[in-house]
């Protein structure tokens, strides 16, 4: 059979056959992705469009910098390489999972399913981190002359550019003492919130650590449209993808393949994985590296 | 063994789907009233549904152009049948502002994505692909139907619209933001607004089932011998259709969703700087700008998606009714991928007047006027196809010939609009309307119909009753010039589109009497077209009945089979084909079939 | 005639015997991690330019530069050896390669007006302007 490639080799087009020696399901799958492509493409896109025409964009490395477990740490970039990590290497056992399928070996392609699903899962998890850590922030921005501590929300950018030491030290007298007793308890957790929030507020101005006080003014809004919305839109492929696959596992098991001879649904799940993965290249590309 | 083993996307239907498999081999036996006429898997049967379906919505989408025709005609009357109908959208007899501009929007998406997206593209990939490439059905015929019931969906949600208390979407049909994007921007900006939107997106997706299949279909289970280039250029006008639809439909369905966010969500996507009613949005940093690139990418190459398939179905009805070869088929081929790239790189041409970068609109410009070379490439094929031919004038033949006179004047004034520096002046003056009605929506039109009265006796077994096709032709053909030629005019001497009432211009009372005019016009043609779905129905039951199974004595597959093809198209095996569609008047016989061995003397042009 | 329980498609024409195969699978993926480990340090540095005294914007953007084109390399190897693209025949490369080909005009056409939109504003919009620059230098880097 694997010779059958060379002896229609010149009269692909010829009709009768396929031209690119490929059943119609992979052929809609590719194009199907293609398209796909441009959907991305366009909000990646639009993200670059809204993006060039401001003055300022937050420096990716400030405002993913935070690790599970880590505390207040500056780790700029190390959680979304775990995150990078998780999807290539579940892109890694997609792919023997569908050359196990080619062999017709029903077990090697459960057992790298089974692996590509849990790394699917990894990464949704951490996905969800991420987001609850952003949403849940607080961030000291400058808001009308004082300061406010905000998240990082769709309507909501706390990361615009540094304000000028001064400045904050001015907005800081501004501000109310729910906000300082915060500030302070964010350097130095050895005083309980509940305490600090009984103190007057001139205490609380002289227990602040100026030093380290970073103020920011707000910055563009549509930073947190564009980072939830791409990849949200992302994380509903690795979903739908982790779906896709799981009902493929049951089908594997159920052997259904093994009856229809071939594992070729398997092939076309795995192209969508690696889309999934080759999407996340990109978006990895423009908002946290870029 | 043979071809239908080879035809692979059919064996893997088998292989996928046992229940077809039986379906193919003792059919007519186990289809209920459900599985025949409703949740239909045969090309047929789907392609019936489609055009049915976009015949109900062009019926209202015309309606809705007599509606703020009368507005335009006769601003200072009233109609007091108007208020019976419609309560308080027309108080007093007066169409009220809000239902003036809902009619103008819902006219706008009604004929451009339910009718000549769906209805037309719909129609006539499903009918035809399986039958001229020589395949049993589409690849995956599963899909195809979910297509269907997807555009059905879209169509519901966008029906639903009509009637809900704040009304449609009101914003035009390209939904520009802010005024789509901000609820209290004005009525049809509220419910109408996210209606629109979700049954676009449900659009999106029957279009791209639709456009997957059609390709993967036209590639793949072309039948023996069908090359590439043997393919009648129908099929090469939809298979560009569809690449341009799965290329640029998830574009938009990208900006649609920004615009949902934007809406519901608080994101700033499309919104900076807005004040409604004495109100400072808290919105900032977003560029309405960028959704119109964003649609307007989608947008332009919608044109063609309107377009093609008509030009597609007009070369082969032309070719047939002059019972002459096509002229430069491969130049025709080669135009059509020449549009077909095109379409995505002029896009920002809607946006000249935006603040476009002008550095920016001169390439623009360039990559615009050059659409003008495949476009005469393909008026001159079908002149010279026409030239000198022994012409069957049938109804199809004239509406093929209308197509090519409507495409010449609409594209004429394309030339106008596609300068940067002239369309300051023209840009949204009734000169615009003018050009995209006459080139895209007519044209279009005629090509479909075209369509229609050439395939009708392969889709019903019946013919359209021919007087009542003449004078659909002459009185669509010459009402569509009095109604649009006018309005050149009208736009160069500044007329806006869109606008309501303009007497409070005293330049433009001179055009009053031409509005009654056109107004009286639209009226009348919009009478022939429901004469025409008259025609349509009472010939599906009531007309004369086809009797052989080459009505029209053309080379192309689908006339080799039955009369009443059966699911599965060919009864026995697919025929295989030796020779391109177009030998017509060819060594002295009329027409041979493209199933006929070439002979042995048989001469070698083509 | 050699199709017949299956078309000649369903022919798994990327046959690679089983070593060959995982060799390739794990080249492709230390090249993917290599790569990414790369772009790591690049960000990083970037990083470190932006917290120094007078970052330069030159050196900035060539950074990265080469972070895209190493992502493309990284989109290379995933589609052509994870997707098995690299093993179709060459014409349906070309169907997937060619209308990728948009993207070159899609992108420039709407970065460029995006930029230009910026130098309206900032020419036009003395609010945006103001509101939006980063005048005091000096407080602008951590």
């Amino acid at each position: 059979m694997a010779s059958t490639a060379t002896v229609h080799q010149t009269k692909w087009w010829s009709g009768g056959k396929s031209p690119f020696n490929l059943e119609y399901g992979k052929l809609m799958m590719w194009y199907f992705l293609m398209s796909d492509a441009f959907t991305f493409g366009a909000f990646l896109i639009s993200y670059g469009t809204v993006r060039f025409s401001q003055n300022f964009w937050p420096d990716p490395n400030v405002v993913f910098n935070a690790f599970p477990g880590a505390g207040h740490a500056n780790l700029p970039l190390a959680f979304v390489s775990v995150m990078t990590f998780i999807l290539i290497i579940s892109s890694v056992t997609m792919v023997l999972a569908v050359h196990a399928g080619h062999n017709n070996d029903k077990k090697g392609v459960v057992k790298w399913l089974f692996w590509t699903i849990i790394g699917g899962l990894a990464f949704l998890s951490c996905q969800a981190w991420e987001w609850t850590h952003l949403l849940t922030g607080e961030h000291a921005a400058l808001v009308n002359g004082h300061i406010e501590l905000l998240p990082q929300t769709t309507s909501i950018n706390p990361w615009g550019p540094l304000v000028d030491h001064s400045v904050a030290i001015d907005a800081l007298k501004n501000s109310t003492p729910q906000v300082i007793a915060r500030l302070v308890h964010e350097h130095d957790a050895s005083h309980s919130l509940p305490h600090l929030l009984s103190l007057p507020k001139e205490e609380l101005l002289g227990m602040v650590n100026t030093a380290e006080l970073h103020v920011r003014q707000t910055g563009p809004v549509a930073f947190g449209g564009y980072f939830f919305g791409i990849t949200g839109f992302h994380g509903f492929h690795v979903f739908s993808g982790v779906i896709i696959n799981i009902i493929m596992l049951i089908m594997t098991q159920k052997d259904v393949f093994a009856r229809r001879g071939h594992y070729l649904m398997i092939e076309k799940a795995g192209l969508y994985w690696h889309f999934v993965d080759l999407v996340w290249v990109f978006v990895f590309l423009c908002f946290y590296l870029i | 063994m043979s071809n239908e083993a080879n035809l692979h996307g059919h064996t893997e239907v088998v292989t996928t789907h046992p229940v077809h498999h039986d379906e193919h081999h003792v059919h007519h036996h186990k289809e209920t009233f459900v599985t025949k006429y409703i949740f239909s898997q045969d090309h047929k049967m789907i392609a019936r549904q489609f055009l049915i379906t976009g015949i109900i919505w062009a019926i209202i989408g015309g309606l809705f152009s007599v509606l703020f025709r009368l507005q335009l005609g006769y601003p200072e009357q009233s109609f007091p049948i108007l208020e019976t109908f419609f309560g308080r959208w027309a108080a007093g007899g007066k169409i009220v502002p809000e239902f003036y501009y809902a009619l103008v929007t819902m006219h706008g998406t009604i004929l451009v994505f339910f009718v000549l997206t769906a209805g037309l593209s719909g129609t006539f990939a499903n009918l035809l692909i399986p039958f001229q490439i020589g395949a049993r059905d589409m690849a995956s015929p599963f899909l195809n139907m979910l297509s269907y019931w997807f555009f059905f969906l879209a169509s519901i949600v966008m029906m639903s619209s009509l009637f809900i208390e704040t009304g449609p979407a009101a914003g035009g049909w390209t939904m520009y933001p802010p005024l789509s994007a901000v609820r209290q921007a004005s009525l049809g900006s509220k419910l109408g607004s996210d209606l629109w939107l979700v049954s676009m997106a449900l659009f999106i997706v029957s279009s791209l089932l639709g456009g997957l299949n059609y390709i993967s279909t036209i590639l793949n289970m072309r039948t023996k011998g069908m090359s590439m280039t043997r393919m009648p250029l129908t099929m090469w006008a939809i298979f560009f259709t569809a690449v341009l639809g799965v290329l640029s439909f998830p574009v938009l369905l990208s900006g649609a969703i920004l615009l949902l966010f934007d809406r519901n969500l608080g994101t700033s996507f499309y919104l900076s700087d807005i004040v409604v009613n004495g109100e400072i949005l808290s919105n900032e940093g977003g560029s309405a700008i960028l959704y119109q690139h964003l649609f307007w990418f989608l947008g332009h190459p919608e044109v063609y998606i309107i377009l093609l398939p008509a030009m597609g179905m007009v070369s082969e009805i032309l070719s047939v009714n002059s019972r002459k070869p096509i002229f430069g088929y491969m130049a025709m081929v080669g135009s059509l991928f020449a549009i077909c790239i095109l379409a995505f790189l002029v896009w920002a041409h809607h946006m000249f007047v935006t603040g476009l970068n002008p550095f920016l609109g001169a390439f623009f410009v360039l990559l615009t006027l050059l659409i003008a070379v495949p476009s005469a490439i393909k008026v001159f094929n079908w002149l010279t196809t026409l030239w000198r031919g022994n012409i069957r004038f049938t109804p199809a033949t004239l509406f093929a010939i209308g197509f090519v006179s409507l495409f010449i004047s609409g594209g004429l004034t394309g030339i106008f609009l596609g300068n940067s520096t002239i369309d300051i002046h023209l840009h949204d003056t009734m000169f615009v309307v003018a050009h995209f009605h006459i080139v895209m929506g007519v044209a279009s039109f005629f090509g479909m119909f075209a369509g229609v009265y050439h395939w009708f006796p392969k889709m019903f077994a019946r013919y359209l009753n021919n007087t009542l096709g003449y004078i659909h032709f002459w009185v669509t053909i010459i009402g569509s010039y009095l109604i649009f030629w006018p309005m050149h005019y009208q736009g160069l001497a500044g007329i806006p589109r869109r606008y309501l009432d303009k007497r409070a211009w005293a330049s433009f009372n001179q055009f009053a009497d031409l509005d009654k005019m056109i107004t009286v016009v639209s009226i009348i043609v919009f009478a022939v077209q429901l004469m025409f779905v008259f025609n349509f129905f009472y010939s599906i039951f009531k007309g004369r009945k086809v009797r052989t199974q080459n009505p029209w004595k053309a080379n192309t597959l689908e006339w080799t089979t039955p009369i009443v093809a059966g699911h599965g198209n060919w009864e026995g095996e697919i025929p295989e084909v030796h020779r391109w569609a177009y030998d017509y008047g060819k060594d002295g016989r009329d027409f041979i079939p493209q199933t006929e061995p070439i002979g042995e003397n048989e001469s070698k042009d083509h | 005639m050699e199709q017949q329980l299956m078309s000649p498609e369903m022919t798994f024409q990327h046959h690679t015997d089983d070593a060959e195969f995982k060799r390739r699978v794990r080249k492709t993926t230390i090249l993917l991690s290599v790569i990414t480990i790369f772009e790591l340090a690049i960000g990083l540095t970037i990083y470190t330019i932006h917290k120094g005294e007078n970052p330069s914007h030159l050196l900035v953007l060539m950074f990265k530069g080469m972070v895209c084109i190493l992502t493309l390399a990284k989109a290379y190897y995933i589609v052509s050896v994870f997707m098995h693209l690299g093993d179709e025949i060459r014409n349906m490369i070309m169907t997937i390669v060619v209308p990728l080909m948009l993207f070159i005009w899609f992108i420039t056409a709407f970065l460029i007006d995006g930029n230009s939109y910026k130098n309206l504003r900032n020419k036009y919009d003395s609010h945006f302007r103001e509101s939006t620059s980063v005048e005091h230098k000096p407080a602008a880097k951590e």
